[in-house]
């Protein structure tokens, strides 16, 4: 029997190389993750660089408040590498909790400027090493961080000129599951409609 | 910029030469300018003409797009995507339904897959000839603006017949497409087809032997290779500057592989380069359609599967199962798995994915939507430190940023 | 004819003739009306609907609108084509401020007038609460045909034939005011 052993590509092989930062792999939807800790991202990013993951993507975040079943640290920061050579893309994630700090791989990488400052306008990560971490989207006096669950949508009511109004959120209360909408509607299930099954390959509509 | 912020120029230093003065200032250009292609910000440091510093501000046009999705049904959420990137709005749909799809494992017929690669393409068409237009219109050329604008005209007749709206269409749907092709459609495009490649000579002869914008276009800008892909550069500019990177080739997306067609990459990545690399992507575009024009078959054009698609009308009076499946659509939506996903697909800016987190629930948890324009604002820096002002112009027109993309 | 004959001809028979009588305030206005100068202030996808209103289709040039004057000091009618962020809000009314009297201020799109479809934190629900606003294009965006209308409106609120939603008559710009 002929087993053919193919190389693999440039982002699978970060996984043995990045073995020593203590990197846990997750595959998501045919895309490979690996999870690191904070403090090994310069170095995971500048062996990636090296490897041939050079165009970045994306830096961003995400934040698990209302994440139904989800423990551990409120936010995850995400960097997005792709490599030319061979179309593989690798994801970084580093788990980070409300107040702790990322370094910041700016230095390294100069694109990574304005990703990085969004992420901060956006949900408060502070980048340590950042050369200039300030607002970039919105106005400098907008308080808070907007992407953050906590944060308000900041829907203002419709009104009409006889004094009725309507107010958007009380529409679309039953959907997300928690609260009732106008009519006592409650929306449906946190579950995925094939979370458990996978759609059956041989069955065709 | 001065520590109260009033936008007043401010002199940063001055020197004297003999008899001469010199000062380095500090002046704001924007958000209000006729060339800062929307509400684009720079604050740049002037040594003469000569830029020594510069630095992008943006947020002029932030609409809370990302937050604004989290509160919204999957389905709804198209009636957003297409609002960022104004001028290829059908890219944003289409990266936004790939990557909605790739959630929930949704099969897409062959028909809608064509249907969509021919919409996105004359898309693209569009936004490059506005790029050519305006570029040239910050450039002080005024007649070429007219020209292309009147073929953009006979491209967003194509797209109302299909989609009802000159611009912002919502015409795809996460499975497929809103509705099928009006009769008429066909002959509309060929039409487009047959004019549009004298179209693009007449445009280059317009602009291309005049010495005036040679010498604007030449040699101004330059992005190395490695600078562009510092930058994280993508997209036309990125390949008139070596970097050979194309979505459509590298991961392709909605049947891209079928298609023969061509990716120009250039070398020398000045502004000269960036301008024509868009010209000959035209022809590209052009050659596309019109091999999915010919390839294109009756049949289906959303996914049949009731989790995802209403049931046909014609069911709801005999089958209880499909009343059930209509009104969880109509009420909630429907509910993709838990679970992440990153789409990327090539946008007339550059790459352009959705990176979707779902709970389960009907709404997306977290949508980022990953701009092609906001590292190419970056690439303004490299490109015109060193320069002259209005080579800075030129720069900003050729990395062809839309504001809409850049501040979400 | 003598200068006699305009003081003892009907006035009919003198506009026979080819004079024609009006108000110097009349006369200011369909001067004003026909030549307004919109200011360049496209934000987002209203700014390439009006971009296309001036393309060889749908040309609104041959109202006056010839040009689109970059300096708000040589503009009549600001265009707010897109919506407005909070983070543009003083911009715009900076600007607002520095066009000289006459002026007027059309709200273009669904966006600009009411927030249209982003009814959030960033957005300003109705750009009336920065600048005075005069005339209302609704759309998303609307058609260039929308905005032409909306200038042939203002042109006829600038001579004074325009109503507003009472059916109080709008009064005709002045010809002549001092401060």
């Amino acid at each position: 029997m002929v087993t053919t052993v193919s190389t693999p590509s440039v982002a699978e092989s970060m996984v043995e190389a990045l073995s020593d930062l203590s990197a846990e792999r997750s595959d998501r939807f045919g895309q490979l993750h690996l999870t690191l800790p904070a403090s090994a991202i310069r170095e995971a990013v500048r062996r990636c660089r090296a490897a041939g993951l050079e165009h970045l993507s994306d830096v961003m975040g995400i934040d698990w408040l209302e994440y139904p079943g989800q423990q551990g640290p409120r936010f995850t920061v995400v960097y997005n590498l792709y490599s030319l050579r061979d179309s593989s893309r690798l994801m970084l994630r580093v788990d980070v909790a409300d107040g702790e700090t990322v370094p910041s791989i700016t230095p390294q990488w100069a694109g990574a400027s304005f990703f990085e400052r969004e992420v901060y306008d956006l949900f408060g990560i502070e980048f340590a090493g950042h050369p200039d971490l300030r607002k970039l989207v919105t106005p400098d006096d907008l308080e808070g961080h907007p992407l953050r669950k906590d944060f308000p949508l900041g829907e203002t009511p419709t009104l009409f000129g006889e004094g009725r109004f309507l107010d958007p959120a009380s529409f679309r209360a039953g959907m997300m599951g928690r609260d009732r909408g106008r009519t006592g509607w409650v929306g449906g299930a946190r579950k995925g409609v094939r979370s458990e099954q996978r759609r059956d390959p041989e069955a065709d509509s | 910029m001065s520590r109260d912020g009033s936008g007043r120029a401010q002199v940063l230093s001055s020197e004297r030469h003999g008899d001469f003065e010199t000062k380095l200032m500090r002046i704001n250009v924007g958000p209000v300018h006729p060339a800062t292609h929307g509400v684009l910000r720079l604050v740049i440091d002037l040594d003469g003409e000569r830029i020594v510093g510069l630095s992008p501000r943006i947020g002029y046009l932030h609409t809370g797009f990302e937050k604004t999705m989290e509160n919204r049904t999957w389905q709804q959420v198209v009636t957003y995507t297409n609002r960022m990137d104004y001028a290829h709005s059908m890219g944003h749909d289409l990266a936004y339904v790939l990557a909605a799809e790739k959630l929930l494992d949704a099969r897409v017929p062959e028909r809608a897959q064509r249907i969509r690669v021919i919409l996105t393409e004359i898309n693209r068409i569009a936004s490059h000839l506005i790029f050519i237009g305006t570029g040239l219109l910050d450039m002080g050329a005024l007649t070429p603006f007219f020209y292309t604008m009147r073929e953009r005209e006979m491209a967003l007749d194509i797209l109302e017949m299909v989609s009802g709206v000159r611009m912002n269409y919502g015409y795809f749907r996460v499975g497929g497409l809103y509705r099928d092709l009006p009769d008429g459609f066909e002959e509309a495009v060929r039409a487009f087809l047959a004019v549009m490649p004298g179209k693009i000579d007449q445009y280059r002869a317009l602009y291309e032997k005049n010495n005036i914008w040679v010498d604007r276009t030449r040699g101004v800008g330059v992005l190395s290779r490695d600078t562009a892909l510092e930058v994280g550069l993508s997209g036309p500019s990125a390949r008139a500057s070596g970097v050979a990177l194309d979505f459509r080739k590298a991961a392709p997306y909605s049947g891209y592989e079928e298609y023969d067609f061509d990716v120009p990459v250039m070398e020398e990545g000045d502004a000269h380069a960036r301008m024509t690399i868009r010209a000959l992507e035209m022809r590209q575009s052009l050659r596309i359609v019109e091999q999915a024009l010919d390839r294109l078959e009756p049949g289906p054009i959303k996914d049949p599967d009731r989790r995802i698609s209403l049931p046909p009308r014609h069911e709801l009076e005999t089958s209880m199962e499909a009343v059930i499946f209509h009104f969880k659509l109509v009420t909630e939506g429907f509910h993709p798995p838990k679970g992440e996903v990153y789409v990327p697909t090539e946008s007339a800016r550059g790459e352009l994915g959705y990176y979707l987190v779902s709970d389960g629930g009907s709404m997306p948890y977290r949508v980022k939507v990953r701009t092609p324009s906001l590292p190419n604002v970056q690439a303004i820096e490299p490109a015109s430190v060193g320069g002259m002002f209005a080579d800075m112009i030129v720069n900003i027109a050729t990395m062809d940023p839309v504001m809409g993309d850049v501040d979400k | 004819m003598g200068l006699k004959d305009l003081f003892e001809k009907d006035f009919q028979e003198l506009e026979r003739d080819g004079i024609l009588f009006s108000t110097l305030g009349r006369l200011v206005a369909w001067g004003r009306s026909n030549s307004l100068y919109p200011v360049t202030f496209g934000l987002a996808c209203c700014a390439l609907e009006m971009m296309q209103s001036t393309n060889p289709r749908n040309d609104l040039a041959r109202f006056g609108s010839e040009v689109f004057r970059a300096s708000p000091r040589q503009a009549d009618v600001m265009i707010v084509a897109g919506r407005l962020s909070k983070k543009m809000a003083p911009v715009m009314r900076r600007v607002y401020e520095q066009m000289p009297e006459p002026k007027w201020v059309i709200s273009m799109g669904a966006c600009a007038s009411s927030g249209g479809m982003f009814n959030n934190y960033a957005i300003v629900q109705n750009v009336d609460s920065v600048v005075p606003v005069d005339i209302y294009v609704p759309g998303c965006p609307p058609r260039p045909e929308s905005l032409i209308f909306a200038v042939m409106q203002l042109q006829k609120k600038v001579r004074g034939e325009a109503f507003d939603q009472h059916g109080v008559e709008l009064p005709m710009v002045e010809g002549w005011s001092r401060p």
